[in-house]
């Protein structure tokens, strides 16, 4: 760990000057849980650190309104993850974040920190292994390596570090939203443009610019929510990241017949990934085992499996298949 | 009898009131931290420390010890202190990846390690191994390279010959990970200097082996080393011995004229301390038609470092689990270019039952026969490889009691058989355990006040186990006084010698002996409890201080206590003159695969052990438990991978290894024999804490092979392994 400098704004227009003005080396942080633990590795070396935690205004949970749930970017997990309404009427949304991390790291990390969490690729964590995420055009250790955790969708010659996150990935279902205030003033971002695939350059894994800041997220409200489940599957039943998670919202006829489907993927992919195919594969039709089996399939055409992840693509497909049983059920009750 | 608390420490426990070694902050200490290498094998051709150096609050930078100041201390298994023989900062090669190049002292802990992280090596690398199949492993029969008999093959009769002629055949080959111990409380201690004499606060299971290692080290009479273990927050084998970092930092304590504190972080702790080595293993089994076993061939690539040969001890008990007349072991080490692996958690016995108990299982579905049923037709009251009657072995009920209390007979033995109303595949499976009886000579001292106070100093850390709680409940029991007028010191070398710490009981020898003096200076009957207030009074001082020393049977008492005072092993069995001793357990597991994703769940374990008599029912069955999930975690969960490219280990985190968490756990019943065996010695007990985990693996493949009908030859099982058999 290295000195830096840190600065606490008390409000947005403070906080978004201080980055500008703090170097191309200076970090937002409000909970710390990622970025802490980056840069004990050595991972993350910011010469200046502004701390967003304070920022009162941010930490607003309204589940209220007729259009949108908001969330302000400080709101911490383990709030919104509690918040009756989300308990109530979108299950993706709580289990995504209760599933997520342990109840401590939950009590500190925020709900907008959590969308740009990074990578937990064992090369990209440790500064002996070559890595075009950590070091561009070093190259990727993993590839040859052990790559189990690494994604089979989204992939790139140079990248194909798995997300890592579970929030994201039921937002992104739920089509959300991100408002951001920059020096350039205030715009909206859809979580399907937030986060970007690898390409030729890793590094760069969203669309925002360094000196911009999240400052709240909005999910619109959607009778989906009720229908639906965040379904994450891992190598223990707490406190892991995922090997394949599905997110899955559903709204069904009076017949049974699945009106409205979505369907997003976690752990299998770099990026959040939005099955749309999928989503196609269940719509229109009353959700069968061989429907559910068909969507999975769908979710996951297309996946490029490395050396020791193979197996990510049947799991991601039993994973989409499940959630859909799960999502329906629920919606029918 | 006493007014028992669950555990004596229990408050200090929850409330964080505990103290643990690296818990000590003397005034004016400086912390330390280690720059680490990046390569894994060859040699360091310079350090660059001078941005290290000029840190502000760093105090010092060593790069090199000279010989005269620091020594190896030698290996733990021949005849010296250390986890391993090879003591970094005192030439220039480098062993394995995450070997100290440099120590760096400095007023705080951060300025210590942003100064260890600026510190760069330039080196002469070498082509190195990780794994027991890399180009470059070297591979030793044991039996030639370390000729001693205890590290000897187990051999009974001719089992190539009985295995070849026998009409039902297994053979069954199995690889086990390298894993890591991943003690809650990380290794560390403050150091420090009281005039001449070196005081060591640090978590250990083996003080006597830290001050008497040291003092070799550093050239210095043991009398001026004092090594206290308050606490341990979790050792399981890895500290059992000297750590190589202690050494260092007594020598900057004196240099700086201040204690000096390190706590290893957690990637160094599975870098630069012990762990369970990589191992491959071949079982033939040979039977009979009705499933009665005839012949046993067990063989082993176990991995040991480039410098040390870290013995492997699997056909001791291999051997001894059924009454098979004819066994064949032997036992390879090989070669790589890592930290000496050492002992963690049953190190042998549980890989070993895997393998084995694997292989019974595939014997009984091969002749047709319960898996229970087979186990108990094989059972033996005589020691098959000495023909010595064992002290005890209640292997029988313990599978009677464990099959009763699952319900076994409702078992369908078919597999994918049994099945849950949602597709949930439903195995069953048993297995048994054994773990070596030993026993170690003890010191005991005893101070009895006539306030009523009874303090007792012995052999003994406190790594969670319980021991104090066992020993307090021993003492209270044995004299009739309340277990709360009882002071337990374990662990601490100014107050009695201190044997390693684990799996044995010198503590259940000494003890008695030392109440048997206590009562006969107090001119008070044999047996019987003891007015302790008014039978020191009745002395008339205020205070008796007895001293008893203990061995086991059949150890030469002057050699034995001489080794004990030495800080080296001093462990006797499990063959003793007349007869063998194991402590025997069996486990009975039920494993649900769910059918959408293949995540596998052990929702309930029976366990029944046989570990003599139960010192303290709390602390025994919570052992039991503890022994279980890890089972539970080396099966499904458990692996520290290894890139063959870098070396070292790619997941040394809580985060990226894997140890089971509390969602993991669910319902595991314990119950036990309780039948003293007075043989081993006069309290009757035998150890508990590792053959707990012996055998879990095995009932849980046993299970899967059950549920799936197939066999895992891999750990640990993962769902990718899984997924093909729904």
């Amino acid at each position: 760990m290295r000195s830096f400098t840190y600065t606490a704004p008390t409000s947005v227009a403070d906080a978004v000057a201080a980055i500008a003005s703090a170097g191309p080396q200076a970090r937002f942080f409000a909970g710390g849980t990622t970025l802490f633990d980056l840069m004990k590795l050595g991972v993350e070396r910011p010469s200046a650190l502004v701390d967003v935690s304070r920022l009162g205004e941010l930490e607003v949970i309204d589940t209220s309104g007729d259009d949108h749930l908001v969330f302000g970017a400080s709101a911490r997990m383990a709030d919104v993850a509690a918040d009756p309404v989300v308990l109530r009427d979108y299950p993706v949304l709580a289990e995504s974040l209760w599933r997520a991390a342990s109840q401590q790291l939950r009590n500190m990390a925020t709900v907008a920190g959590n969308l740009l969490q990074r990578t937990r690729c064992p090369y990209f964590r440790d500064e002996l292994y070559p890595c075009n995420k950590r070091r561009p055009g070093s190259g990727c250790a993993a590839r040859d390596g052990i790559d189990r955790g690494s994604a089979v969708l989204g992939t790139g010659d140079a990248c194909s570090a798995a997300f890592a996150g579970d929030w994201p990935v039921a937002l992104l279902a739920l089509d959300a939203v991100v408002d951001v205030v920059g020096p350039r003033g205030e715009r909206t971002v859809t979580l399907a443009d937030l986060h970007v695939e690898p390409g030729d350059t890793p590094d760069r894994e969203h669309s925002l610019a360094p000196d911009e800041l999240i400052v709240r997220i909005r999910v619109p409200v959607t009778p989906a929510g009720r229908g639906s489940t965040y379904l994450k599957i891992r190598d223990r039943e707490s406190y892991a990241f995922a090997l394949a998670s599905a997110a899955v919202a559903v709204t069904l006829t009076g017949g049974g017949v699945v009106e409205e489907c979505r369907i997003a993927l976690g752990g299998v992919a770099t990026r959040p990934w939005r099955a749309y195919a999928a989503e196609r594969a269940v719509t229109g039709r009353p959700l069968s085992a061989e429907t559910a089996r068909a969507a999975g399939e769908a979710a996951l055409a297309g996946a490029r499996p490395g050396n020791l992840n193979a197996f990510k693509i049947e799991l991601g497909e039993r994973t989409v298949a499940e959630a859909l049983r799960i999502a329906v059920e629920r919606a029918g009750r | 009898m006493s007014t028992a608390p669950a555990r004596v420490d229990a408050r200090a426990k929850v409330t964080g009131a505990l103290r643990y070694g690296a818990d000590r902050a003397p005034e004016s200490v400086a912390y330390a931290a280690f720059a680490v290498a990046t390569i894994a094998r060859g040699r360091i051709t310079g350090v660059d420390t001078e941005a290290a150096l000029n840190l502000p609050g760093v105090r010092l930078v060593i790069t090199r010890f000279d010989p005269d100041e620091l020594t190896s201390p030698g290996f733990i298994m021949t005849g010296g202190y250390g986890f391993q023989s090879l003591q970094p900062l005192l030439d220039d090669r480098i062993a394995y990846r995450g070997q100290p190049i440099a120590l760096v002292v400095a007023d705080t802990p951060l300025a210590a390690t942003e100064a260890a992280e600026l510190i760069t090596a330039a080196y002469e690398p070498e082509p190195a191994a990780f794994t027991l199949d890399a180009p470059g492993a070297e591979t030793l029969v044991q039996a030639q390279a370390i000729p001693i008999p205890m590290f000897a093959d187990t051999a009974v009769g001719d089992a190539d010959a009985a295995f070849a002629a026998a009409p039902v055949q297994v053979d069954v080959e199995v690889s086990g990970p390298n894993q890591h111990q991943v003690p809650m409380e990380l290794i560390g201690g403050v150091v420090e200097w009281h005039g001449d004499t070196l005081v060591v606060h640090e978590g250990t299971q083996n003080s006597g082996a830290v001050q008497n290692g040291l003092a070799r080290q550093l050239g210095i009479s043991p009398d001026r080393v004092q090594v206290i273990s308050p606490s341990v927050g979790g050792g399981f084998g890895q500290k059992n011995s000297l750590q190589p970092h202690i050494g260092p930092l007594a020598i900057a304590a004196r240099r700086l004229g201040r204690p000096v504190k390190l706590v290893l972080t957690r990637p160094q702790t599975f870098h630069q301390a012990s762990f369970r080595p990589a191992s491959r293993q071949r079982v033939r089994l040979g039977a009979d038609s009705s499933g009665r076993l005839v012949a046993a061939i067990h063989e082993i690539d176990q991995q040991t470092s480039r410098h040390d040969l870290f013995p492997a001890m699997y056909t001791e008990v291999s051997s001894r689990f059924y009454g098979i007349g004819a066994f064949r072991g032997l036992q390879r080490l090989v070669r790589t270019d890592v930290q000496t692996p050492g002992y963690m958690r049953a190190p042998f016995e549980h890989i070993a039952a895997y393998a084995m108990e694997s292989a019974v299982d595939e014997i009984a579905y091969a002749t047709g026969r319960d898996p229970v049923e087979l186990r108990l037709a094989n059972d033996t009251a005589v020691d098959p490889v000495s023909g010595l009657p064992f002290s005890s072995r209640h292997v029988a009920e313990c599978l009677r009691r464990g099959a009763e209390r699952f319900g076994w007979a409702e078992r369908s033995p078919r597999p994918r058989s049994m099945r849950g109303p949602d597709g949930t595949l439903i195995g069953w499976g048993v297995a048994i355990g054994a773990y070596p009886g030993s026993a170690a000579a003890a010191i005991a001292r005893m101070s009895a006040h006539d306030t009523g106070t009874v303090e007792v100093a012995v052999a003994g850390h406190e790594m969670g186990q319980g021991i104090r709680t066992a020993i307090a409940r021993l003492v209270a029991d044995d004299l009739g006084i309340e277990i709360a007028a009882v002071k337990v010191g374990v662990g601490d070398t100014r107050s009695a010698p201190q044997h390693l710490t684990a799996g044995s009981w010198g503590t259940a020898t000494a003890l008695p002996a030392v109440h048997a003096a206590l009562r006969d200076r107090l001119g008070v009957p044999r047996t019987g409890p003891v007015d302790m207030r008014a039978a020191v009074a009745a002395t008339g001082g205020s205070r008796i201080e007895i001293e008893a020393t203990s061995v086991a049977r059949g150890q030469p008492a002057d050699v034995v206590v001489d080794r004990l005072r030495k800080g080296l092993l001093a462990i006797a069995g499990p063959e003793y003159p007349e007869f063998v001793t194991f402590s025997h357990i069996a486990h009975f597991v039920e494993v649900r695969i769910e059918a959408a994703t293949g995540r596998v769940r052990v929702p309930r374990v029976v366990s029944v052990a046989d570990c003599g008599r139960v010192a303290s029912p709390v602390t025994a069955a919570s052992q039991v438990r503890g022994g279980v999930i890890w089972g539970i975690g080396a099966t499904l969960r458990e692996q520290s991978l290894v890139d063959p490219r870098y070396g070292g280990f790619l997941n040394p985190t809580m985060e990226e290894y894997p140890i089971p968490v509390s969602a993991d756990v669910h319902r595991i019943d314990v119950d036990f024999i309780d039948e003293p065996d007075l043989l081993l010695n006069p309290v009757g007990v035998k150890g508990l804490g590792e053959v707990c985990m012996v055998g879990v693996s095995a009932a849980i493949g046993n299970a899967l092979f059950h549920a799936t009908g197939a066999r895992f030859r891999r750990l640990p099982v993962r769902i990718e392994d899984v997924l093909p058999h729904l």
